[in-house]
């Protein structure tokens, strides 16, 4: 049976960047009706089952309310905590149920709650959060197709997809979290609203992808030297007083200069110790972790993060193998 | 027909359930009349949060389910305004507004929407809905939960009033409430809730716009309402010691008004005082004075005379709102002063 | 994201705990039958007005609700005569004539805790606009319920103070019930900083049992009012440990959700990480502790000890300023 899982978070894209950049607010009343597309693809290309995280919205109880459609949708059961942890933990009950390919519906923290479960389970990210660098702006119908094709097996997978880099964040030896984008060391000591928007309370910055076509943490990145996400590097960067200044988008509308002390690419499995200091890191963009100045914090560079779909490519992909080209007289 | 005793709440209650079971247009809506909407260990037999904020509406969800027993948001404006659209189309909705003070956030569904389309379609309309509120003080609930607002409603054509006193009255005239088919206000005082009397088990009505001699007396009318009732009934004892016999005339509905039994009570003892809980400015109380100056005036030996609250908000300590209200004494004297 | 310096993590440990102090004793003395008429407490939710009113001076504003305790002492309200005011005493804060859900104090900027849900947004529109027409650099913060956020006053009122650009700050304290309807039933968006949307300004969801994440939030929202920016929505979400009102028998609440609201508590929260990061000693809040008890045992002896009021003398003034 083909199956695709659904997760979608309605807390993404309402945290306080509302309030210190220009991002939007990005309802749930619209994150159903994206869901509603992608969904009205799946069936047209044949998924035959859908699993959901339940959330507190039901952004796709609400999206399947009124679709007529020939798959099968199911709520996995399991218990709410309405915050990433219910992401992680649904991406683990895919891997359990033969999910095909997982559709994502945030930004960068949401796919980074999803990498820590999905496996290999190849995803397709749609961007509905603030900073996204990993999923894509996307036209869920289309989005909604990529991810039929590869859960049916439509299309050679291993073509379509890549697998993405990944930063691993160490405390004290110990593996604390993980990054899809960026690591960064804030002088913030309070975990507080999450988000970082001010570059001059920014430390350090470990960087998977530096692209100058991004926004938020990479553009900085970006701005000196580009890495791209399948480049077999990464990037170091220490904020502060230098020779250099890069004027970077930070946040959504947010373009300021910032100071750059100094920079180096780094290598896949490079490990780059970060000052001692009390200080809070933030994982792609949200601070996640309180650190202590007696503490030691690492982070390392790795090429194990989750398999992503292009969904250009397999759009094209399918094209070239015909899948969606039949003659006429004999759909069925 | 079987009585038993009842509270007053049980009582309204009870004409509420017995309404729904007769009926099946009447629903029941209002904030927390269940409580814990789609809360899972708040669903199946018996399970709801409150069953209303002083537990009048209990265990009417059990019987009648969600469907007929809707919690409501607090958005008065759009379930009161609710109510009088699924009235003129065909329910017959119980709308509970918490307390009569909260009329003021959606006070045009109320006179401009429910008391008038009747009017304005040309006849062509019914709104057979009613809204239950409670109303007075005595629970030093403060300026804007213990109001006695009633007369602000009687003043508008198209609505009509409803204040009952006891158990008894209460069922009968809730049921009445129910099955009539204009928009009526039925208030009931919260310090009433607990009080106890005998109440047929079966259905019956008290028909709107009948006043209730409460007690017969020659010497001198009170006509009162609510729980003024109680303390009028309690300063004619009083002054039975001194061979004075005073009539209390309950008026039960405001609108209609029982002018007949009013009138003949004032030409029976030539005195009247009315005492009303609510503030004296273009009253209840006033309107009574006015009726029998008018129509009464050559059988009155003194003249109509009101006990009433000040012309002030209802306070919250409870020295000020015992000075606040009309007592037993001030009623008694009033009375003596007549004589 | 300014740093907070000490001064501000005292007074926001004290005015918190202060709070708390104040609301599990006004439950002990209700329980005793010493308070008439009804409370209802804001212990568990002081994260979100001790981290609002931290960006406030006594010059602005803020309108609040019927669980309004809490942003009363927040905004500097003397917890003495507010305690006399719960007892109805003629000492109270609003000489006995307000009680629990009229608790106000214009000096402070307090206009007013209110028995009407939903009641506060249009009356922060009209301070909001007083500031705009004067042309003071006033800021008018908003106090409402998720219960209140289906009232239609906050939805005019949200619009309102966006068309005429006032220096507003709306914050939704959702603690999951209106009454004891939860949010999840009672709002369609379920979001409520979704509805900045429908009103042109920019909102956003907070962790309401954090100080520091309100701290955050409420200091960019309030400098934009500052400097004319316009209003914007916050949404706090919290819970609180008491019922709708005292004698609500909770059972809406199950346990796991207590033993869930129990172990995020904002205070202890602020605590621990207050201590552990070393910006203040054990001393120190050991100091606050004893300080605030202190206060409230006080302010309980000053309700005590206070004459009640007189009726004649003061049952119907205050009703108009001149009546002939």
């Amino acid at each position: 049976m083909s199956t695709v899982g659904i997760i979608a978070n309605p807390a993404s894209g309402k945290d306080i960047r509302r309030l210190v950049t220009h991002a939007s607010v990005f309802d749930n009343h619209e994150k159903a009706h994206i869901l509603q597309r992608a969904l009205l693809a799946l069936d047209a290309v044949g998924v035959e089952q859908v699993l959901f995280m339940p959330d507190y919205y039901g952004l796709v109880e609400r999206a399947l309310d009124g679709l007529n459609l020939s798959l099968e949708a199911a709520e996995l059961h399991m218990d709410m905590h309405a915050d990433e942890r219910d992401s992680t933990e649904a991406a683990r009950r895919f891997c359990e149920s033969d999910v095909g390919c997982i559709v994502t519906l945030g930004g960068d923290g949401t796919n980074r709650a999803v990498a820590k479960g999905c496996n290999d389970i190849p995803i397709v990210a749609i961007s509905t959060g603030t900073n996204n660098v990993f999923p894509c702006m996307l036209e869920s119908t289309v989005a909604g197709l990529a991810a039929g094709l590869v859960a049916r097996e439509m299309v050679d997978v291993e073509r379509v997809t890549y697998t993405a880099k990944q930063l691993e964040v160490y405390v004290d030896g110990q593996l604390a979290e993980i990054a899809l984008i960026d690591v960064v060391a804030s002088n913030e000591l309070f975990i507080g609203s999450r988000a970082l928007w001010d570059p001059r309370r920014l430390r350090e910055i470990v960087l998977a992808r530096a692209e100058p076509s991004s926004i938020g943490m990479s553009s900085i990145g970006g701005c000196l030297h580009v890495v791209g996400r399948q480049d077999p590097q990464g990037m170091y960067i220490r904020l502060g007083q230098g020779n250099t200044s890069v004027l970077a988008p930070v946040g959504p509308g947010l373009i300021i200069p910032v100071g750059i002390q100094s920079h180096r690419l780094l290598s896949l499995g490079e490990q780059v110790a970060l000052e001692p200091a009390a200080c809070t890191i933030a994982v792609d963009g949200e601070r996640q972790i309180e650190v202590f100045s007696e503490q030691q914090v690492s982070v390392r560079l790795t090429n194990h993060g989750p398999r992503v779909v292009d969904v250009q490519q397999c759009m094209r992909e399918a094209s070239q193998c015909g899948v969606l080209s039949m003659p006429v007289g004999r759909e069925t | 027909m079987a009585t038993r005793t009842l509270t007053f709440s049980g009582a309204i209650n009870e004409a509420m359930r017995l309404e729904m079971r007769r009926d099946p247009t009447v629903i029941l809506m209002g904030e927390d009349v269940a409580g814990g909407a789609t809360l899972p260990h708040m669903e199946g037999e018996g399970k709801e949060a409150w069953g209303g904020v002083l537990g009048v509406t209990k265990d009417l969800v059990t019987e009648f389910g969600r469907d007929r027993v809707l919690d409501t948001p607090i958005s008065e404006s759009s379930f009161i305004g609710a109510a009088v659209g699924a009235a003129s189309t065909g329910l017959r909705p119980i709308a509970e507004l918490m307390f009569v003070d909260f009329f003021g956030v959606c006070f045009d569904q109320v006179f401009n929407q429910g008391a008038k389309l009747r009017y304005m379609f040309g006849g062509k309309a019914q709104v057979p809905m009613v809204i239950r509120t409670m109303i007075g003080g005595g629970f030093r609930a403060a300026a804007q939960h213990s109001q006695s607002l009633y007369s602000i409603f009687t003043h508008i054509p198209g609505i009509k009033s409803v204040v009952p006193s006891t158990p008894y009255d209460a069922k009968g005239l809730l049921s009445a409430a129910i099955q009539d088919n204009d928009p009526v206000i039925f208030f009931e005082h919260k310090v009433l809730y607990g009080m106890e009397g005998e109440v047929p088990e079966d259905n019956y009505v008290i028909p709107l716009g009948v006043a209730d001699v409460k007690r017969e007396g020659n010497d001198l009318t009170i006509v009162t309402l609510g729980r003024m009732v109680h303390f009028s009934l309690e300063a004619a004892e009083k002054l039975t010691g001194d061979g004075v016999e005073v009539e209390v005339v309950d008026l039960r509905s405001l609108s209609p008004l029982d002018e007949e039994t009013i009138l003949a009570s004032v030409r029976k003892t030539h005195r009247l005082i009315v005492v009303d809980e609510a503030n004296p400015r273009c009253s209840i109380a006033t309107d009574i004075v006015a009726l029998a100056a008018g129509q009464a005036f050559d059988y009155l030996d003194a003249p109509p005379t009101m006990v009433t609250a000040p012309h002030a908000p209802v306070p919250f300590s409870p020295v000020l709102e015992d000075a606040y209200l009309p007592s037993v004494d001030t009623i008694v004297a009033t009375v003596q002063s007549l004589l | 994201m300014a740093e907070i310096n000490k001064e501000k993590l005292l007074w926001a440990y004290e005015r918190m705990k202060l709070i708390r102090t104040f609301e599990d004793r006004v439950a002990g003395l209700f329980a005793e039958g010493k308070l008439p008429g009804f409370v209802h407490l804001y212990a568990g939710e002081e994260a979100i007005g001790v981290g609002v009113i931290s960006h406030l001076t006594d010059k602005d504003y803020i309108t609040s609700t019927h669980r309004g305790h809490g942003h009363c002492i927040a905004k500097g309200v003397d917890v003495s005569p507010m305690m006399a005011e719960l007892y109805g005493k003629a000492t109270g804060a609003c000489k006995g004539k307000g009680g629990s859900m009229h608790i106000a104090d214009v000096d402070k900027g307090m206009l007013g805790a209110n028995g009407i849900v939903g009641a506060g947004g249009p009356l922060a529109c009209g301070s909001g606009l007083m500031a705009k027409t004067l042309g003071t650099d006033q800021v008018t913060v908003c106090f409402f319920g998720d219960g209140a956020a289906e009232q239609g006053t906050m939805h005019e009122a949200m619009n309102l103070a966006s068309i005429w650009k006032l220096p507003v700050v709306f914050v939704c304290e959702n603690n999951g019930y209106a009454e004891t309807t939860p949010w999840g039933y009672h709002c369609a968006a379920k979001d409520i900083s979704d509805r900045a949307v429908a009103y042109d300004m920019p909102g956003a969801t907070v962790d309401g049992t954090d100080f520091f994440a309100v701290y955050e939030a409420a200091e960019v929202a309030i400098e934009r009012a500052r400097k004319g920016e316009g209003p914007s929505l916050i949404e706090c979400r919290g819970f609180r440990y008491y019922g709708h009102f005292e004698g609500d028998a909770m059972l809406y609440f199950t346990e796991e959700e207590k033993a869930r609201n129990r172990a995020r508590d904002p205070i202890e929260s602020f605590k621990k990480r207050v201590l552990e990061r070393g910006l203040l000693s054990e001393e120190e809040i050991a100091g606050i502790d004893a300080k605030t008890a202190k206060m409230v045992e006080e302010a309980v002896e000053f309700a005590e000890e206070s004459p009640w009021p007189v009726p004649e003398d003061v049952l119907t003034t205050d009703v108009y300023v001149s009546y002939p």
